[in-house]
This record gives C-alpha cells, sequence and structure tokens, in this order.
C-alpha cells in the first residue's frame, strides 16, 4: 500500500484517521518513558498526587542529585562505569570473534563449513535459560565468578554476530577480493583491509545491537555477580529498588540514569538500527 | 581463491570464536542435561546421580504445571497482540505520512530499555492508589466531568493491577506488549517494503481497495516474515522472567509464576540446580515443539 | 578439662599477622538493629585491638543468596548470622564451622543458655552456632485505647487479655466505629505478619507446619483447620480484627487506630519512634489449648573453611557478643543468657521483659533442611485462608500435598 512520493496524495477520511492514529499510537507509546522523566524532576513532596501533573512544579534535580549521596550502599557511578566497560568490552571482542568467524564461512573453504554454521545457526533457537545453569558452573571452574572476566567472555559467542556477518560478507562482490589475491596479498590482509573496509555498515549496526543487548543484559549479570560493588546498572535500578521502593521519585532518576545511554545511543545511530534488519535478510 | 593451506587458514580465523563457541554454548547445552540428572544443591560438594528423578518430580509437580500454564497464558496474550499491534504500526509506517521518521522513534523506543527500566516504570503506572493508568480510567468512568478540568476531578480508579490474582498477568502482558511491538515492527516494515510494487499496483489497476490488496497481495508474501515473527515471539514470551521477577516475584499467590521465573527460584533462591536445570530443559523440549506445531501450520504452501 | 575430639575445627599452622587481624562479620540488620550492633561492634573493636571486625549488613532479602554464593564459589564472611530455620540447610551440607572444642575449651557456659536456643545450634549432636538471642512475638497493646475503654485492673493500670475469652471481650470493646460510616476506624486488633500470627495460633493447638518427628505435614490436620479458622473468624465472625489485605496492620497500630497486635520483640524501636504512642508489651494470650508463640532466633556461625587464625579472633567476637547480649536487647531482642534475663538492668527493659516470660514455651519454625523450599507453601496458604482467596480447608490440604511432596523428595 506504499505511495509514491511524486504522487498526489488523496486526502480522504481514512487517512485522516489513519494519521490520528498514528499521532496517538506514539504519544501512548511514549507517555510512560515522558511520566518516568517527569517523576524523576519532582520534588519528593510532589510525587504522589491523586491527579497526575505532567510538568513538575518546580522542576529539580535533588532526586539526580540523591542518587550520588546514597552511593556507599548504592554504587551508581560504579555500576555506571562497570555497564559502560562491559557493554565497550563486548562489543569490540564480537565485532572481532565474529567478523573472523563469518569471514570463515562466508569466503574460505574447508571440509564442514556448511555443517558448522548450520550447528551455530541452530544454537540461535536454543533459549538461553537452558545453557544459563552450566554456563554459571563452568564460569564457577574457571574461577570467574564475581569477576569481569565472567561479566564479559561468555557473552561472546554471539550465533547471531557470525549470521549477520555472514550474511553481509557474502554480499560482497568477490572480485574485490581476488583483485587483493593477485597483489599477493594473504587471508588475513584480505579480510582486514579489504573486506572489513567494505562490511561497515553492517559491522556498525552489529555494533550497536551488541552494545545495546550488553547494556541491557539482566539475568546474566544477576547471578553470576555477588558483590554490590560488581552489578552492572540493570541489577543495581533493580535492587536501588527493592530498597527505596516508594520513593518514586528517586528510583524514576535512577531508571532514568538507566536507560539515558540506550535512549542518547538510539537517537544517534537510529537509521543503523532501523534499517539494519534489512541487512538479516530475515524477511525472507 | 586460493586453496593452498585453506582448511589451516580456517581454522585460525574460526579459533577464537570456536573455543568461545564450544565452551559457552555447545558443552553447556549437554553439561546442563548432565546437570539436571542430579540432586545438585549449590553448597553441595558431590552432588548425587538421580537419573530422570527430576524430570519426573516435575511432571507431577503441581507448581510447575501452575508455571507452565501462566507462561502459556502470557504467550498466548502477548505474541498474537503483539505481533498485530507490530504489523499494525508497520503499516502506518509505510503510508508515509509526514513525521514518520518521529513516529518510528516513538514506536522504537520502549525497546532499548531495559527490562529493569521497564518493570521499574510501569510499576509506577499500575499503582493502585497514586498510579497513571488508574487515573486516567477513572478519567474514562468520569468522562464529562474530565473534560472540563477543575469541574469535579476524577477519581483514579483504584484498581490494585499488582496485587489481585486476576489482573496482575494481564498488567505483566499489557506492559510486555508495550515493550517488545516496536522491534518486530521494524521487522514487518522490512517485509512490507519488499513487497513488490508492481503487484500492487496491478491489483490497484482491478480496481481493489486497499483493504483487498492488503489480503490479496501483501499478506501472503508477508508470510515467511509473519512466520519467523511469531516463532521468535512465542520463543521470546515463553521465556518471561525480569517482568515478572520485578514486579510481582510470581505473585500474588502464584498467579505470574512463569517457568522461567520458577526455575530461577529453583536455582538460586532454594539453590537446587540439578532440578532447575531440569525445569530449563523441559522447557525447551515444550516450546521446540510447539515451534514446530508453528511451522506446520503457517509455513508458506505453494 | 575435658577436650572434646570431634573431628572438627581447623589443624592448620597459624601464622603470626603483623598488624590486627580481619574479621569480616556479614549480617542483615538494617535499621535501628544495624545502628545498635555497630555500636557492639564498635566497642568490641576498642576493647580488642589485635581484632577488627568489618561489619558487613545485607538485607535480609538477598543476604542468603549473597551468602550461599560466598560459601559455594569465594568470598565468604568469616562470621554471620543465620536465622534458626536456615540453619539446618547450612550444616547439613557441610558448610559451617564445628565448635565443640572451643565450647569446650571455657569461654562460654552451656548451662547460662536458655536450652531451645541453645539446643537450636546443634547438628547432629555436634555445635556449630552459638545463639545471639530469641525474638518471640509478643502482645503490643495500646495503653491509652485500654484505659479509654475501662479495660483496666484494680489500680488503674490496663489490663491485656490472658486468653481466647478475655481478649474476645477486649477486642469487641475496643473496637470501634467513631465516625458513624458504617466501618469501624479503630480496631481492637489487627494481624500483621501472618507467618508469625498463624504459627503462634497452630502452636497453641498443638499443631503446627509439620508433626512433632518433622516428617509429615500437619498444616491440614482437624487441629490446624481449627487454628487457622480461628484466625479467620476474628475477622469474619467477631468483627474485631480488618482483613489482612492491602493492610499496613503495623502503621495502624502504630497510629493508635489498632488496639492490639501480635509482633516480634524486634519492632520495638519501631515503636519508641513513635511520638505520642503509649504502648506496652505483655504475653500473648493464649486462644487455644496450652501456651506456644512463635519465635525466632539468630545464631552465630563460623564457615567451615575459616583459618585457624581468624577462628581464634572470631570466636573471641562471638562470645563478645554473647556475653554483650543485653546491649544487643537494648535495641529490642531477648537474649538467650540466663544472667542477662536475671538481670536487674534487662528487667527494667519493660517490652523486652515481658515477651522473655515466654522464653518457656516459644516454638521455632520445623527446623529441617528444605525448609526454605516449604516455608512459601505455609506463606501462601495463611495468605489464602486470611484473605479469602481460596476455601480454608482447600488451601490448606494444597498446601500439605506440596509440603508432603518436598519432604518425601529429601
Amino acid at each position: 500500500m506504499s505511495k509514491g512520493k511524486g504522487r498526489k496524495r488523496a486526502i480522504s477520511a481514512g487517512s485522516i484517521i489513519a494519521q490520528v492514529a498514528m499521532i496517538l499510537g506514539a504519544i501512548i507509546m511514549v507517555a510512560p518513558i515522558l511520566w518516568m522523566i517527569s517523576t524523576s524532576l519532582k520534588q519528593p513532596t510532589a510525587v504522589l498526587t491523586p491527579q497526575p501533573h505532567w510538568v513538575p512544579n518546580p522542576p529539580t534535580l535533588e532526586n539526580f542529585a540523591g542518587l550520588f549521596t546514597k552511593s556507599e550502599e548504592f554504587p551508581v557511578v560504579r555500576w555506571f562505569i562497570n555497564s559502560l566497560f562491559i557493554s565497550c568490552t563486548v562489543t569490540l571482542l564480537v565485532l572481532l570473534v565474529t567478523s573472523t568467524a563469518a569471514y570463515a564461512f562466508a569466503r574460505l573453504q574447508f571440509k564442514g563449513r556448511e555443517v558448522l554454521f548450520m550447528v551455530v545457526v541452530a544454537t540461535m533457537i536454543i533459549p538461553g535459560q537452558v545453557i544459563l545453569i552450566p554456563v554459571f558452573l563452568i564460569v564457577q571452574k574457571l574461577g570467574w565468578f564475581n569477576t569481569y572476566l565472567g561479566l564479559i567472555i561468555p557473552g561472546l559467542a554471539s550465533a547471531f554476530g557470525v549470521f549477520l556477518l555472514r550474511q553481509f560478507f557474502m554480499t560482497i562482490p568477490v572480485e574485490l577480493e581476488e583483485a587483493a589475491y593477485v597483489d599477493g596479498a594473504g587471508p588475513f590482509t584480505v579480510y582486514s583491509r579489504v573486506i572489513l573496509p567494505v562490511a561497515k555498515p553492517a559491522l556498525a549496526t552489529l555494533a550497536i545491537f551488541t552494545f545495546i543487548g550488553a547494556w541491557n543484559e539482566f539475568v546474566w549479570p544477576l547471578i553470576i555477580t555477588n558483590d554490590i560493588s560488581m552489578r552492572t546498572l540493570p541489577v543495581g535500578l533493580m535492587i536501588f529498588q527493592g530498597r527505596y521502593s516508594l520513593e518514586y521519585g528517586t528510583v524514576m532518576a535512577a531508571a532514568v540514569l538507566c536507560s539515558l545511554p540506550m535512549v542518547v545511543a538510539f537517537l544517534i545511530f537510529q537509521k543503523r538500527i532501523t534499517e539494519g534488519i534489512a541487512l538479516t535478510g530475515i524477511k525472507g | 581463491m586460493k586453496k593452498r593451506n585453506s582448511n589451516l587458514t580456517a581454522a585460525m580465523f574460526l579459533l577464537p570464536y570456536g573455543i568461545l563457541f564450544t565452551v559457552f554454548v555447545l558443552i553447556p547445552v549437554f553439561y546442563g542435561f548432565f546437570v539436571s540428572l542430579h540432586k545438585w544443591h549449590i553448597l553441595s560438594t558431590a552432588p548425587q546421580f538421580v537419573g530422570l528423578t527430576n524430570y519426573r518430580d516435575i511432571l507431577s509437580d503441581d507448581l510447575f504445571r501452575v508455571a507452565f500454564l501462566r507462561t502459556a497464558y502470557f504467550v498466548v496474550m502477548t505474541a498474537p497482540l503483539g505481533n498485530m499491534l507490530s504489523l499494525l504500526l508497520a503499516v502506518g509506517l509505510m503510508q508515509d505520512f509526514k513525521g514518520t521518521p518521529v513516529y518510528k522513534v516513538a514506536f522504537y523506543m520502549p525497546v532499548v530499555m531495559t527490562v529493569s527500566v521497564v518493570a521499574v516504570m510501569w510499576r509506577w503506572l499500575y499503582s493502585t492508589e497514586f498510579g497513571m493508568l488508574n487515573y486516567y480510567l477513572g478519567c474514562f468512568a468520569h468522562f464529562g466531568h474530565a473534560v472540563v478540568p477543575g469541574l469535579v476531578s476524577a477519581q483514579s480508579a483504584h484498581i490494585p493491577w499488582l496485587s489481585n490474582p486476576g489482573t496482575a498477568m494481564p498488567a505483566i502482558a499489557l506492559m510486555s506488549i508495550w515493550w517488545g511491538a516496536g522491534g518486530n515492527m521494524l521487522i514487518y516494515l522490512a517485509g512490507l517494503k519488499a513487497v513488490p510494487r508492481e503487484l500492487l499496483e496491478a491489483a490497484e489497476v482491478d480496481g481493489a481497495g486497499p483493504l483487498q490488496r492488503f489480503w490479496a497481495v501483501t499478506w501472503p508474501m508477508l508470510r515467511p516474515t509473519t512466520l519467523f515473527c511469531m516463532v521468535m515471539s512465542v520463543i521470546s514470551a515463553s521465556q518471561v522472567f525480569g517482568q515478572t521477577y520485578m514486579l510481582t516475584g510470581g505473585g500474588p499467590y502464584y498467579s505470574t509464576l512463569t517457568v522461567v521465573l520458577y526455575m530461577y527460584q529453583q536455582g538460586f533462591g532454594l539453590y537446587q540446580l540439578g532440578y532447575a536445570s531440569a525445569v530449563a530443559y523441559v522447557l525447551f523440549v515444550a516450546v521446540f515443539m510447539f515451534t514446530l506445531l508453528q511451522f506446520k501450520l503457517l509455513a508458506v504452501k505453494r | 578439662m575435658a577436650f572434646v575430639v570431634c573431628g572438627c575445627g581447623r589443624n592448620g599452622e597459624s601464622t603470626r599477622a603483623a598488624g590486627p587481624v580481619d574479621v569480616v562479620f556479614w549480617n542483615g540488620f538494617t535499621g535501628p538493629d544495624g545502628t545498635t550492633m555497630e555500636r557492639i561492634v564498635r566497642s568490641f573493636n576498642h576493647d580488642h585491638p589485635n581484632i577488627r571486625v568489618k561489619m558487613q549488613i545485607i538485607p535480609w532479602a538477598t543476604y542468603y543468596d549473597k551468602l550461599t554464593l560466598g560459601l559455594a564459589y569465594g568470598g565468604a564472611p568469616d562470621v554471620f548470622i543465620l536465622h534458626v530455620n536456615r540453619f539446618p540447610e547450612y550444616a547439613y551440607y557441610n558448610s559451617l564451622n564445628c565448635t565443640d572444642d572451643l565450647v569446650a575449651k571455657g569461654g562460654l557456659d552451656a548451662n547460662d543458655f536458655v536450652q531451645v536456643a541453645w539446643k537450636a545450634g546443634l547438628w547432629h549432636g555436634k555445635r556449630y552456632a552459638v545463639p545471639l538471642d530469641c525474638h518471640p512475638i509478643g502482645l503490643y497493646y495500646n495503653v491509652d485505647l485500654f484505659k479509654k475503654a475501662g479495660i483496666v485492673d484494680q489500680n488503674g493500670n490496663a489490663l491485656p487479655p490472658v486468653n481466647l475469652a478475655e481478649f474476645l471481650q477486649d477486642a469487641k470493646k475496643l473496637t470501634k466505629d467513631t465516625n458513624g460510616d458504617g466501618r469501624p476506624d479503630q480496631w481492637g486488633f489487627a494481624f500483621t505478619w501472618l507467618r508469625t500470627n498463624s504459627y503462634t495460633f497452630l502452636g497453641q493447638f498443638g499443631t503446627g507446619l509439620l508433626d512433632k518427628d518433622f516428617r509429615r505435614a500437619d498444616i491440614n490436620s482437624s487441629q490446624a483447620k481449627k487454628a487457622m479458622g480461628l484466625m479467620a473468624d476474628l475477622v469474619t465472625k467477631y468483627k474485631v480484627c480488618p482483613s489482612p489485605e492491602g493492610q499496613d496492620a503495623w502503621m495502624g497500630f502504630q497510629t493508635g487506630k489498632v488496639a492490639m497486635a501480635m509482633e516480634g520483640v524486634y519492632m520495638l524501636a519501631s515503636l519508641e519512634d513513635q511520638k505520642g504512642l503509649n504502648f506496652a508489651g505483655a504475653v500473648c494470650p493464649m486462644f487455644g489449648k496450652k501456651h506456644a508463640v512463635w519465635a525466632g532466633s539468630h545464631l552465630m556461625v563460623m564457615p567451615r573453611s575459616i583459618t585457624s587464625e581468624k577462628r581464634k579472633a572470631a570466636w573471641e567476637f562471638i562470645t563478645y557478643l554473647s556475653d554483650h547480649s543485653i546491649e544487643w536487647a537494648k535495641g529490642g531482642q531477648v537474649p538467650v543468657r540466663k544472667s542477662i534475663l536475671d538481670s536487674a538492668e534487662f528487667k527494667k527493659l519493660p517490652v523486652q521483659y515481658q515477651f522473655s516470660k515466654e522464653l518457656p514455651y516459644v516454638v521455632y519454625e520445623p527446623p529441617v533442611v528444605p525448609y526454605n523450599q516449604i516455608v512459601p507453601f505455609a506463606d501462601a496458604a495463611f495468605e489464602a485462608v486470611l484473605m479469602h482467596v481460596k476455601p480454608a480447608n482447600d488451601a490448606l490440604d494444597e498446601c500439605a500435598r506440596r509440603v508432603d511432596k518436598v519432604m518425601n523428595r529429601q
């Protein structure tokens, strides 16, 4: 039902209803988020009112400031740094690890290539919960319980990443590589000098998806960390809420702090995200 | 293409991922099953092999049955409705109205939030006394008065969303639909964009209205996308954990107990890793069989 | 002095450390309890320059998870608190340090301990824990409301009820509809924590969650159904108690809207802060056939793998805590040292002293290894019965079924 930009848009009743619906829909979708932000900027006494006031009057940053004064019991800054460090590291390593594997699957000939790839793809439908406990035990045996290694390493074997990149690599014209090989380049040079630069869009898409996924991880950090200082922001938020459950202003401030980086990242990279789906070729 | 040493080269390229995959994905799949065959308390230094006893206990455990049914209820409430909403939103985006980029951002925004943010946000929305949802529902009931603010202040509907066994799960389902609609929306959008314009124009020429065009042309071409989205939605919904863990803890009175939450409680609340592992495998088998069923029912018939 | 050989205690060589020995102490004492314990720890550190106790307070909700993972995978503390009903699980899985040799060497006189609490630290005849306190629930009552209703003794002092008949009589007098809207706004009684109240009623009817051998569920026995039925009747039949659903009963007592409540001695601090509340404590009335009240206890334990050097220091700290449990009692606890219970200083603590009279008949929840697995079933059943989520008999039968399933798996 797409209409080209060049055609004159018939202004029909249906079209108007649809546009109104879209606006309403967008408002409803965003309303909870706005309400969260609004509450976080309200003075504590102004939060629990029978009638909701959308605009804080007067707005205040004391809830946010309060997050830092509670930092002995709830090290919010440390949680933030943990999440940032882990998400960045995971993203970098995932790119590295999946791109090399994807290149092998896409361009290198070796025995059992198709079968191995099928195995990797097949694991995408295994629910994460199935391997939660065994990975937990393995990580403990490695001595990585309650450490950054335990938070970072287990999640690196992203089948989705390998799948995505392999699909993309296969669309790269073979001539580019052949030219490089003719020039005497080895496979690793071809990979790094030819494939990677061309694959920037796919890599960027994978990077942003991985970053957001790593930041938002909840279950794994929940069970693999034990010290309050090792928690990530999502888990920390849950702990924080457990203690301050009725101080909605403070809790909303913590929630805003937790989601701000993701929202900012999303707004900056939204094109990558929304168009990245097409790269996966999932639709077909 | 160089074929010399290609196996060795390939091995080098595959090594980092291969090691990680083997240690943290492949081995755990089998190790987890191994664990499920034991009575394995976190503190026990010598877990006891018990064969399939855990599985037998699960199948006769009425709490597991409750969790299974509640999870099925959740899946049925969120997967079809959620997908319909996602498709609707995608169709709306396809219209290319003015402001579509803003709509796209608005619809997708919830997806980038982590589960604890969503839970915290909606817990506040669902508050019985001061929640925004109850307020606007109350407004609805006092429609006339609410239109003129200040005339009579509308009363909150006072529905105890999260503490009433009848409303707790629907409340979590609504929140989950809100949270996930944007994700599938993008996939449907990609699918809609892939529908050849010529077919649609041909149908229009044949006199088909927009709805007819949708049913005759778009919907059948969307089948693979729909199948993919439904399957992924069901798999994802069957694993619901964070929402129930944070908002209700499985209550009130087990009305929001889901299988993964039950598994977490058994494994990390009661420290029974063997039993919890078995729960995970039972869920896996159930979801797998249901996925096969979905393929049979929804797969493209040519 | 006989040195009891029990195959426990560390044999490792201890190296003389240069500075003070660090003892990491974990507990869940948030709020005023934490402040009290902090004071005691500070005074210990001051009196013992060669030992430095570092206390970490972890809210009870996450305490046991953190503790278990720490014990299993590293990072366990040197001294920690266990509730008496969680103790069997940790003892069973061999996570605790046997202290028979330390007790035998002196430092703690077994005869000075209240026996029910002292025995609770035993597992298969060996000692793994030392009780710090016993915290029963007791009857808190609002003195002003009692006087206003004329429930006084010959000296004009408020007279709390001691049995069911007096309780009902008093509660009826104390349940009033003062603003004429058809619903009482002052209640004679209210249920606070359903678990402790229910276990008290069950105990007084001679039953409990499990039978006397702690093997099978007894919560659906006829006596149990009578006990739970009486509790429900307080709400529906005698109408002296509001439905527990959505009620903050304790806040009701704090604000003078509820005249009587059965709560733990540990809630004392929250009442002392309440300005204008004239309250007192008494033993719980006997609603059933015999005297019984729910009680909990905090046990002090060390992990099995503690080094011998830290063990010495930790034991000093444990004995200090016990010897100075009058300080702990002041914060709202009942000590389990007879010498302290008999002391004038303790008798000056009004509520604690009254509640301590219940020590001869306190009832712990079943000390079984799978306690943690069965207690949610009991809680759910209590909730179901008193909030009318399910018919009482169904809820209790269901609970018994689930409990038996777990007990049979042991």
